[in-house]
């Protein structure tokens, strides 16, 4: 039992590594979905976007963490 | 016929990770052996392997009946939200926010939590021995499966990818065998920071097709991708270090 729980936990923490990023990537997902889904939007714009997001999300997370002195 | 450009991300993003991962579990696995000898030690890492194989092989028929753009979707966000968590946590470490791995330290640690495991459970050393090889086979094993099944299920690169981490494996156990000590030497910050580099351009990528974007200049556009994570996280590392010094 205590094995199946580090399992799990361990799985999970593959993907939720800091739950702020973890949101925000899913935020930014969702958000390029629905634009180019609903909104007509140029898939090429969505794809730029998703890629400019994911990398100011990743240089706001390691800032963040770095003022913060955590993991 | 396979594209280069296709391929060698997949196999090589598969081999780094899965030398960043073997390094780790042989850590545990070489800790085991020398406290209670090679039996445990073996039979708890085939152990893992076994229950490794089993997930793969009931994971593979399952992901052959979901729709390509479903498959790249899901893959792609579990590679960003893993790729970039790596990435993230290579940058603080290059940065000095967080410690760098010590494997020399892991083994101490491993060692000793060993022991006391067996006493505090009053089982035989052995069965711990093997339960903790186990387990550390296990745990670490799975990361190697996600990433080749990530890599690879998008464009039919799981043999490739397979055969990328098998290579990572032999190269470690070989390795090991020669210096029989904890792998202290591996770079392993670094190797991480290139493999989060390409998970999270896979992601980038995977994501895109699942929602319908056709990437300029296709497969090659990953290298761009690769590029500017890359340098995101250069970025991230330096910015790191500044406000590390400027808030300590």
């Amino acid at each position: 039992m205590t094995m199946l729980k580090e399992l799990a936990a361990e799985l999970i923490g593959m993907f939720i590594g800091e739950k702020r990023l973890t949101i925000s990537i899913l935020a930014i997902v969702a958000a390029v979905g629905s634009l180019v889904d609903f909104t007509g939007l140029d898939p090429l714009l969505g794809g730029a976007a998703l890629l400019l997001g994911c990398l100011i999300l990743l240089i706001d997370s390691v800032c963040r963490s770095a003022r913060a002195g955590a993991s | 016929m396979m594209a280069l450009s296709t391929a060698a991300p997949a196999v090589g993003a598969a081999f780094l990770a899965s030398i960043v991962e073997v390094v780790e579990a042989f850590t545990i696995v070489l800790a085991v052996a020398t406290l209670r000898g090679w039996r445990p030690a073996a039979v708890g890492a085939a152990g893992g392997l076994a229950v490794l194989a089993g997930i793969v092989l009931l994971l593979g028929p399952v992901l052959n009946r979901i729709p390509i753009t479903s498959l790249q979707l899901a893959i792609g966000i579990l590679l960003l939200l893993f790729g970039m968590g790596w990435l993230r946590k290579a940058s603080l470490r290059a940065g000095g926010v967080i410690p760098l791995h010590d494997e020399n330290a892991i083994f101490a640690a491993e060692a000793a939590a060993l022991v006391e495991q067996a006493s505090r459970q009053r089982r035989s050393l052995s069965w711990a021995a093997g339960i903790t090889a186990l387990k550390a086979v296990l745990l670490e094993g799975l990361e190697v499966v996600f990433i080749v099944i990530a890599v690879g299920a998008g464009r039919g690169l799981l043999v490739p990818a397979s055969l990328g981490a098998l290579a990572a494996c032999v190269l470690v156990l070989a390795i090991g065998v020669v210096v029989h000590r904890p792998l202290s030497r591996v770079p392993e910050n670094n190797l991480k920071f290139g493999v989060g580099v390409m998970l999270s351009a896979f992601g980038v990528f995977w994501t895109g097709e699942g929602l319908g974007i056709a990437w300029p200049g296709q497969d090659l556009a990953l290298l761009l991708f690769a590029a500017l994570f890359l340098g995101a996280g250069l970025i991230g590392a330096s910015l790191a270090r500044k406000l590390r010094v400027e808030f300590a």
